[in-house]
């Protein structure tokens, strides 16, 4: 068993890796409170934006600001095209098939990125990834900063949101009952519009984020969806902040548990179990909201 | 109230198992006689290199079946199943390794040990909402993944976990005395594969079949008119669970040597994209699976075009059928065929008009 | 560009010689790099006279780890494309799924190995070495750096038993304590990953990776922002890290630092056979989508051999026993693209490359550290190779010379 002073910065490593996770969390739970899609595109999405900024950093001499803005609008545009093609046909569809839906988009994207940068080594390193400060011997880049405070700032401006704002309220009302929202005069299509740019705008910054944390391939930042949907179903798919919480919970044990040699090469299960665990002791709670329809 | 929730065939002809009318009667002939064709005929025909990639389509159709079965029959949706394939296929290697049981024995058990595996992820779940049922096949998937890498598969090494590492050639998987040869093997599989799409055929028309439907249409009315919903989603889980253990005993057998790579977590999303478009109200959708998932991408690959267009082309699939085609290629494609039929002749029809009008 | 072939200019026209291979390509992992620096070989030998005027026709395919997708590939190779020699091929599993079946058919294989059994069997030998006895050589090099202690860390792939024995035997010949580690790729916590190995190494220990070079480059990125570098004696690396994609994207922190054994030469050496690769490249490698770098060189390699071995066939039969003879017979061929001569003869092991070099990372270029240095016998795979070159001395003293030296340049 390796020392307190050794587990110490696996502590702010964990909160880092965290971070990454809390990212795509927290932006998929905003886009189901407000639509009641699961999107499970959001890391092909972000994945997609950040190879072609990369794409157009290296092979169209764009400099890397209004590059890194491309990767950012990206990620709102084809997620906002997503939402309003295929929102409305299936808006009175159970949330399953919503969801299984966007993994349709995940696979074309996921194919496309296949096809075009096919599989070779590539790195893009954003400025802030150079700098940072330490904290317990541990250096932390401002990417990794950026990446938790972005996260942060998302959990606060949207529960705000969702809670003080008209739109806001619009979006919560229009996630229990869409038909009666109408009735009601909110102006549906707009909103659901909406709630489909920001949380495509953020899927493209997580995505550039996440290129940075993890690494610039399709795979790995598609798939990195699943990790992240674990502290979404700790959040049981509502709770913003609990989503973030989890995220952080998860990044800590995975971390600490690295340095731990016998169990170490199983670390990569911690979301899975702690997800698994979560769920079942929620659905142990009668009347959850976990056996209902759950929108 | 899931993907099923669309427009469902009737199935109210589906009473009971014994009673066959005459369509049913001439049906079962002819599939008997094309399956006579297949088993006999085809294998022969194909060279060395399709004789295995139609081995890999019959398995994975039987794989499709299982998923299949879950969507279409109860509406639950896994995002597990290439995870729980490849279960399925260390347990059975580990049984080839560890026992000289007859092979046919060792497919039941691996089907059976691999069910109750299923199950006892099933049963907790089933109190879950389908979303959450689906996610939490995914993160059990993740899980199975990472355990598997960690301990590789079984290839003659001793112990528990049956592994050894050489550098001159592990033991391979046997296959079964009267099928060690590829041609042979293929006719095993199929003849495998349509006992466990007959397996499926009865628990569809019998009993549990009209229980599913009854659930699939209401949950609640199906618990007013006194159907046991969790007995029957469990029942669902657990054919599909079998289904995908035999499939795995006879993947584990076709290749010899397994590795974790085989089973790529993409792969139960493209499993869940062809088993869609395949149709999940027929069980000659699982075939179209099997097809579209295995045989497709050997002959792009044989073209020399890359398989990932059909990632691509699977993507659009899911939403073409989530959209407008609920019922699958199954459906669908003879519908289209007709479509263009009628337009074809519709064309050729108006043709001579026009030259008689100008 | 003469001198691919025997007769400069002129296209073979005759009946070709079907030669084919599979190579791995999935998301992640593209090593097409040598079947396509095969065919660019190739290509440039039938513009040049072919082999007695015979053209080589090449076909390969594509798998994804998958067992039984390989098998019916190697089935379709012999039966419907008809091939008399399997060269060129670069997978993570082919070598462990077909080795039987081309034992049981005379096939002599030559590949770029990654599975043990394209070093363990008596059907294939690889120009280049493999992980586990590249990764020997990075855990020497780490030592002759002075590290005191090894942390070894792999890719989580099929092999690592097999792959972590090397390392283990030599560092205990070594005197050397040594941890071993796995991780998952991809990569997703590369921090706790590097200050893991950091820990486990101690500050006169020294690291060495073996993965492939984005999961590599992700774990050094990692180190350095965290200002893990100067933590350790030295950094080490098996052969994939030894590309100037992994130099450029380090930045120059880490030249002299960060120590890659290179089973094959630098891709800019003056070398004759170099020259030839490059030019090679430049004119028929349109395809080769990673450009100069190991990869595309071991293909090169293994084209070179093979039109060594098919050249050296006497009358006009060119089938599987007579080519699969001819490339079974290659030995003593010298290239500057490896240290030492190559050789295949009948052995029940093949590891012709155990001697190589060093190298590091130099303003964003890969440049030689350490000339030509054994693969360490400690590691029992390679004392069963030493013994078989003992026995036949004619496996390495250099009488092959290859083409451009043969012309003079």
């Amino acid at each position: 068993m390796p020392s307190w002073e050794d587990f110490k910065p696996f502590i702010v490593t964990g909160l880092a890796l965290g971070g990454v996770y809390a990212l795509s969390g927290v932006g998929m739970v905003v886009l189901y409170r407000a639509t009641g899609v699961l999107n499970l595109a959001f890391g092909a999405v972000g994945a997609m934006g950040a190879l072609l900024s990369w794409q157009l950093i290296n092979h169209n001499g764009w400099a890397e600001g209004p590059a890194f803005l491309f990767c950012v609008l990206f990620g709102g545009a084809i997620t906002l095209l997503y939402g309003v093609l295929f929102g409305p046909p299936l808006s009175s569809r159970d949330p399953l098939v919503k969801a299984v839906a966007t993994l349709g988009l995940a696979l074309i994207l996921l194919g496309v990125m296949d096809l075009v940068w096919s599989d070779k080594a590539r790195s893009m390193i954003l400025p802030t990834s150079n700098n940072g400060f330490e904290v317990s011997d541990v250096f932390v880049n401002y990417t990794e900063v950026i990446a938790m405070g972005f996260a942060i700032a998302v959990v606060t401006f949207t529960s705000a949101f969702l809670r003080f704002t008209k739109t806001g309220t619009a979006m919560r009302a229009l996630a229990n009952d869409r038909e009666i929202t109408a009735t009601l005069g909110v102006p549906v299509r707009r909103v659901e519009a909406a709630a489909w740019l920001g949380s495509g705008l953020l899927s493209g910054a997580a995505g550039l984020l996440l290129s940075n944390l993890v690494g610039l391939d399709a795979a790995t930042l598609t798939f990195l969806v699943i990790s992240s949907l674990a502290a979404t179903l700790i959040g049981r798919l509502r709770s913003i902040t609990v989503t973030f919480v989890a995220a952080l919970v998860i990044g800590l044990v995975d971390a600490l548990i690295t340095p731990i040699l016998s169990i170490s090469e199983y670390r990569d299960m911690t979301p899975f179990v702690l997800a698994t665990v979560a769920l079942l002791v929620l659905s142990g709670r009668r009347g959850s909201a976990l056996t209902g329809r759950a929108g | 109230m899931s993907v099923a929730d669309a427009t469902t065939p009737s199935t109210s002809r589906r009473v009971w198992l014994p009673r066959l009318d005459t369509g049913d009667r001439v049906r079962a002939g002819v599939i008997g006689i094309l399956l006579l064709v297949v088993v006999t005929i085809v294998p022969a025909l194909l060279s060395g290199y399709w004789v295995t990639v139609f081995t890999s389509v019959a398995i994975y159709a039987i794989v499709a079946l299982g998923l299949g079965i879950l969507m279409g029959r109860t509406g639950l949706v896994s995002l597990g199943q290439i995870a729980l394939l490849a279960l399925a296929a260390w347990v059975a290697a580990r049984l080839f390794f560890a026992t000289n049981m007859p092979f046919p024995i060792v497919l039941l058990a691996s089907g059976l040990i691999t069910m109750v595996l299923g199950s006892l992820v099933g049963l907790p779940a089933l109190r879950l909402s389908g979303l959450y049922l689906a996610l939490i096949t995914l993160m059990l998937a993740g899980a199975i993944t990472v355990v598997l890498r960690a301990t590789n598969f079984p290839n003659g090494g001793s112990g528990f976990l049956g592994h050894t590492e050489t550098d001159h050639g592990a033991a391979s998987i046997r296959r079964p005395a009267i099928a060690g040869g590829d041609t042979a093997f293929l006719r095993y599989t199929i003849i495998v594969a349509a006992l466990m799409f007959l397996v499926a055929l009865i628990h569809v028309r019998a009993k549990p079949g009209r229980a599913w439907v009854a659930i699939r249409q209401s949950e609640p009315a199906a618990l007013a008119a006194g159907v046991n919903i969790t007995l029957y989603k469990m029942w669902a889980f657990a054919l599909a669970s079998f289904l995908t253990g035999v499939a795995g005993g006879l993947l584990a057998a076709e290749s010899g040597q397994l590795f974790i790579t085989t089973f790529p977590t993409s792969d139960s999303i493209t499993l869940l994209a062809v088993v869609l478009m395949g149709g999940i109200y027929s069980l000659w959708g699982a075939v179209v699976a099997g097809l579209l998932m295995q045989f497709l991408p050997a002959l792009l690959n044989n073209w020399g075009v890359a398989a990932d267009w059909l990632t691509i082309v699977f993507g659009a699939g899911v939403l073409q059928v989530l959209l407008t085609a609920p019922q699958g290629l199954v459906y669908q494609f003879p519908r289209d065929m007709a479509k263009l039929g009628r337009l074809i002749a519709g064309l050729v029809g108006r043709t001579p008009a026009r030259e008689r009008a100008g | 560009m003469s001198k691919c072939g025997t007769k400069p200019g002129v296209k073979a026209t005759g009946t070709p010689i079907k030669l084919g291979a599979i190579a791995t390509k999935q998301p992640g992992t593209d090593f097409t790099d040598g079947v396509n620096m095969a065919q660019a070989y190739f290509d440039c030998v039938n513009d040049n006279g072919g082999i007695n005027g015979h053209p080589i026709q090449y076909k390969y395919y594509e798998e994804q780890t998958n067992p039984a997708q390989i098998a019916g590939f190697a089935h379709k190779l012999i039966q419907s494309d008809k091939v008399v020699g399997v060269v060129g091929g670069f997978s993570i599993i082919e070598c462990a799924v077909d080795h039987k079946y081309w034992e049981s058919l005379g096939i002599y294989e030559i590949d770029a190995g990654i599975a043990p059994e394209c070093y363990g069997t008596p059907n294939s030998a690889a120009p280049n070495m493999g992980p586990r006895y590249s990764s020997d050589g990075a855990v020497q090099g780490v030592v002759r750096a002075g590290a005191k202690k090894i942390a070894f860390d792999q890719s989580n792939v099929p092999g690592t038993g097999y792959i972590a024995a090397g390392p283990t035997s030599v560092a205990k010949s070594l005197n050397v304590p040594i941890q071993q580690f796995k991780d998952n790729v991809p990569i997703q916590d590369a921090n706790s990953v590097a200050l893991k190995l950091v820990q486990a190494a101690g500050p006169d220990g020294g690291v060495v990776l073996n993965f492939t070079p984005p999961e590599a480059l992700k774990i050094l990125q990692a180190a350095q922002q965290q200002g893990l570098q100067d933590r350790v004696k030295a950094w080490g690396c098996s052969t994939p890290c030894n590309t100037d994609f992994v130099a450029k994207a380090l930045g120059t922190q880490w030249d002299g630092k960060l120590l890659v054994n290179a089973e094959l030469n630098v891709t800019d050496s003056a070398d004759p056979q170099d020259t030839l690769y490059r030019a090679v490249f430049n004119k028929y490698g349109s395809k080769v989508s990673g450009g100069l770098g190991s990869f595309s060189q071991m293909g090169f390699d293994m084209g070179q051999f093979t039109t060594q071995a098919l050249e050296s066939i006497k009358g006009n039969t060119y089938d599987i026993k007579t080519v699969n003879t001819a490339l079974k017979n290659l030995k003593g061929i010298k290239t500057g693209t490896l240290c030492r001569p190559w050789y295949y003869g009948q052995a029940p092991a093949h590891i012709p490359n155990n001697s190589d070099w060093t190298t590091t990372p130099n303003h964003g270029k890969m440049v030689i550290k350490d000339g030509c240095i054994p693969i360490s016998a400690a590691d029992p795979g390679i004392a069963q190779v030493r013994g078989i070159e003992q026995k036949d001395p004619g496996l390495t003293s250099p009488t092959t010379n290859l083409p451009p030296l043969a012309a003079g340049s």
